[in-house]
């Protein structure tokens, strides 16, 4: 017999991978549609400046070309968009639109859309536009931008200050004079991008003589999309439907308004055929958005035992020349200052932010928001006052962190936590890594001239949130999730649901969690997603609301539908629904487990006989759910890690020897599936922590801006990942789980800095900036 | 971006001179120039087809002579925008030397790039000027030779 109703907490393979390494994949980019067109963009290659001269003509004549669009041509048709929430109180930003019309704001921006009959046909007529601009002084460093007199990046805004604001509790001072001891750090985490193996990709089809638009849009949250593009083209929401197949990653960044997708539905909508726009490496990388760039001002005041006082943080984040479009970016700011000290039993803090304009491409959200400059300033304070009192990293930590049994506590900054798993993840991690014994080795191997390093960092991680993230500030963003389930005539299950799939592998476990409330295996339910006309409305898959969220909908949804073909079932039967169950694709009698009646004989009956069941039964087959956290504004996850690495004083490379997370994301859906996306988020945190930048000159232009000089982090370079695990659920729902997306970014880098610095400690120096790069670990050991 | 050379030329401070300021000697020199006007005295606008890494394109552009010192020193002004592949402007300071039957050419320029040029050619943006002021006064001084020979009257 088929196991049933144990698929929750069992490692299934994705759904999808199989289909993925056939080469089936359906991705935007492999989408044609008769009598397409493919766009191409005329960008600014200055950073700053004035359109003195744009003149189309030979480009409007060149061979292939269908259509050429300036902002005069095209901007007409799109309601401009301000990246501001009312919940960010004094925010600003300028509004942004399609196209460059009189002034171009950064190397990438925008200017003119070609249409042609080929790729290749648009990119050559984009090399016959005349396009003359008289550059001015671009903004390019955040402090700069914020002396007087500087020039500001955009028109529409009345300072280079997008946002501040401060976080304070009132005993803050009286911390800092009554501490014994204060350690303090400056730190810079420069920009990097997510660099998706599918770049951003769309397909606006608008057809005329329905009034329809579908766009086919790589994206994570088509519902978002679907309302952005009603409100911004007037168009009736009902008429928009955008699909999202499958996506060859997103991270955060497929989620934000980007001026290319606006263009493509516009044109559309202008020529009523299809435009198809797929970004090319290159422009991806000025014009995907960037992540972090952050400079950090950090002191921690501790009492003589190495008891944690207080913190005092001064971040400023440079966004670039507008904030982005619906979320803002100044998320991620916000989400620095409230995570700093998260794991400790830190009473008093002070946390400023400066969100601050210059010319360059926008950041915005990207995976793990603000969690790694959090962690690694903490940890890098943390590990500098265990120095300072001579304690072990581990035994300071030991002293702060807090208690399992401290629950409910509130933060300094405000954060609720319902139950985390501190110190029993410190005790696993020690107990996994074998310290005492990387200790004993890391002190015979300096004798030898070889310097390596331990460091470890704990984390919290924001997961599901409700309507606080974005909601409150009047961004039409859902704070809910749907599912639509179903039982077939033939006894088998769909579930359409409006969590989204981009590769982790959402659709597998929403497949176990509903085979566990209808008693079939994950391989009888079919999920359905990505799809705004066929699946219900929700917020799709950001801020690791896919599991915790998304799969509480869908476990409510299989509950509903359990109790309707329980119901049922007890008509034919002539049974008290109370004493039947399902399982192994049947009805069964609940005492005994014996079948009565399988789900393929209810969904005949239902669907074709209905006229034997007696008068008056309802026959549906079909549940709808929608759900929303109602409980704790935010979840919250734990962890800590931890990073042994070799740095070679002679070059400043730095070799990785091996990663370990401990991680409690609350119920374990599917263990495989779980440590895939902690190994893929460790990777994504160490890449910036020892590669990633986009570098810049000071005129603004991003020097980098290709696979050959921007670094990401190859398997080679990699080291094995080794995982464990602690499940404490939370109590706001029956399922239990928690999120687990960002966990792995979260605190790699602040683990891995730890770990280079407590190499280089024998030997004086030190490395407060990432990425760290072997000339900037040279330079801390004063070779260069 | 800061580039430095120094060439030797097989003709008078003079010749030079007057085939710096030679609209025909320019057109023959500057790698991949289509056409080259001149506009005035001091000043040519020339079309030019470069490609630098993987970027090819066709620039635009307009050079200005100033800080004129005849047969001694100038400085070239230039600004060049390539569609697509960006822009490229400098300025150099020209020098003239006499040294034997040789006139010592000396030039410092400031250039800077932008947009596909700085994301793309960054790396390859020295060694492609490197490489081009190379082949124009390669180019040049064949055409001083051969102006030499036939004198434009």
């Amino acid at each position: 017999m088929i196991p049933s109703k144990n698929h929750i907490g069992q490692s299934h393979r994705r759904k999808n991978a199989f289909r993925h390494l056939a080469g089936r994949g359906r991705f935007v980019t492999d989408l044609a549609l008769p009598r397409m067109v493919h766009a191409a963009f005329v960008r600014s290659p200055m950073a700053k400046g004035n359109i003195v001269e744009l003149d189309v003509s030979e480009a409007a004549a060149a061979s292939g070309v269908v259509r050429v669009f300036t902002a005069e041509t095209l901007n007409h048709t799109c309601v401009p968009w301000t990246g501001t929430l009312d919940h960010f109180a004094g925010m600003q930003s300028g509004a942004q639109n399609m196209l460059a019309s009189n002034e171009v704001l950064w190397v990438g921006h925008p200017v003119v859309m070609i249409l042609a009959h080929s790729r290749a046909e648009a990119e050559d007529a984009c090399e016959l536009v005349m396009l003359d601009i008289e550059d001015e002084d671009a903004v390019v460093d955040g402090d700069a931008a914020l002396v007087k007199g500087t020039p500001l990046a955009a028109e529409g805004i009345n300072s280079n200050m997008c946002f501040q604001t401060v976080l304070e509790t009132p005993d803050l001072d009286d911390a800092f004079t009554r501490s014994a001891h204060v350690v303090e750090g400056k730190f810079t985490f420069g920009r990097h991008t997510a660099v998706t193996l599918e770049p951003r990709a769309i397909i606006a089809d608008f057809d005329p003589s329905t009034g329809q638009l579908d766009v086919h849009h790589g994206t994570q949250t088509p519902y978002q999309f679907q309302d952005v593009y009603a409100r911004h083209f007037g168009l009736s929401e009902g008429r928009v439907r955008v699909i999202a197949p499958d996506i060859g990653g997103s991270f955060g960044m497929k989620l934000h308004v980007y001026h290319e997708e606006m263009a493509a539905v516009a044109a559309s909508l202008m020529l009523g055929r299809p435009v198809r726009f797929v970004a090319d490496r290159l422009e991806s990388f000025v014009s995907d958005i960037h992540a972090r760039d952050h400079r950090v001002t950090a002191r921690m005041a501790l009492d003589a035992e190495g008891g944690i006082l207080a913190m005092d943080v001064d971040d400023m984040t440079q966004i670039g020349a507008f904030s982005s479009y619906p979320r803002t970016s100044v998320a991620e700011g916000n989400q620095v200052i409230r995570l700093m000290g998260a794991p400790y039993q830190m009473p008093d803090y002070r946390g400023r932010l400066s969100v601050v304009f210059q010319n360059k491409v926008q950041t915005s959200q990207y995976r793990a928001v603000g969690h790694p400059i959090a962690c690694a300033v903490t940890e890098a304070l943390v590990d500098r006052a265990a120095e300072l009192l001579d304690l072990d990293p581990f035994e300071i930590r030991r002293r702060n962190l807090l208690a399992d049994d401290a629950y409910p506590h509130i933060s300094a900054t405000g954060y609720q936590f319902e139950k985390l798993s501190h110190q029993a993840s410190l005790e696993k991690l020690h107990q996994m890594i074998g310290y005492e014994a990387l200790r004993a080795e890391q002190i015979a191997l300096r004798k030898q001239g070889i310097y390596r390093g331990i460091g470890i960092a704990p984390f919290v991680e924001i997961t599901n949130p409700g309507a606080a993230f974005y909601g409150i500030g009047g961004a039409r963003i859902s704070a809910q999730d749907g599912a639509v389930i179903r039982l077939t005539p033939a006894g088998d299950v769909h579930c359409a649901i409006s969590v989204t799939e981009q590769g982790q592998g959402t659709e597998t476990i929403i497949a176990q969690i509903v085979a566990d409330q209808l008693g079939v295996t994950p391989d009888q339910v079919k999920v359905t997603t990505g799809d705004t006309d066929n699946t219900p409305s929700g917020g799709a898959t950001w801020a690791c609301r896919g599991a915790g969220i998304g799969g509480e909908t869908a476990l409510r949804a299989g509950r509903k539908l359990q109790a309707q073909i329980l119901t049922l079932a007890g008509e034919i039967l002539q049974a008290d629904p109370m004493h039947l169950a399902l399982a192994s694709g049947a009805v069964v009698d609940k005492t005994t487990g014996q079948e009565r009646i399988t789900l393929a004989e209810i969904g005949r009956i239902a669907t074709y006989r209905p006229d034997t069941l007696p008068k008056g039964s309802d026959n549906s087959l079909t549940a709808a759910q929608h759900f929303a956290p109602s409980g704790y504004p935010f979840d919250f996850t734990n962890g800590i890690q931890a990073s042994h690495v070799e740095v070679d004083i002679e070059t400043g490379v730095t070799r990785l020897l091996k990663h370990w997370v401990v991680e409690d994301c609350g119920r374990i859906i599917n263990p495989l599936l779980v440590d895939e996306q902690i190994r893929g988020g460790v990777v994504q945190g160490l890449g910036p922590a020892f590669f990633e930048e986009c570098l810049y000159d000071d005129m603004g232009q991003m020097t980098n801006a290709s696979l050959v000089d921007y670094l990401v982090p190859m398997a080679g370079e990699m080291p094995d990942i080794e995982i464990a695990h602690i499940e404490t659920p939370t109590l706001d729902t029956i399922l239990g789980a928690k999120g687990v997306g960002e966990a792995g970014t979260a605190a790699a880098g602040a683990a891995a800095m730890n770990a280079v610095n407590d190499a280089l400690r024998p030997l004086g120096a030190r490395i407060s900036q990432t990425p760290m790069t072997p000339l900037r670990i040279l330079t801390a050991l004063g070779h260069v | 971006m800061e580039l430095l050379g120094s060439q030797n030329l097989a003709a008078t401070p003079d010749q030079v001179w007057a085939a710096l300021f030679d609209r025909d000697v320019l057109e023959q020199s500057i790698p991949g120039c289509e056409s080259l006007e001149q506009t005035s005295d001091t000043s040519f606008v020339a079309v030019v087809k470069l490609k630098i890494g993987p970027v090819s394109a066709r620039f635009k552009g307009e050079i200005e002579l100033s800080d004129i010192d005849p047969g001694k020193s100038c400085t070239l002004s230039g600004k060049g925008s390539g569609g697509i592949a960006g822009f490229a402007k400098g300025a150099a300071l020209v020098t003239l030397t006499p040294e034997g039957d040789y006139t010592v050419l000396d030039y410092t320029a400031d250039v800077a790039v932008g947009g596909k040029l700085a994301a793309l050619g960054n790396r390859l943006i020295k060694s492609t000027a490197k490489k081009l002021t190379d082949e124009f006064f390669a180019n040049f001084t064949k055409a001083l030779t051969a102006e030499e020979e036939e004198p434009v009257t």
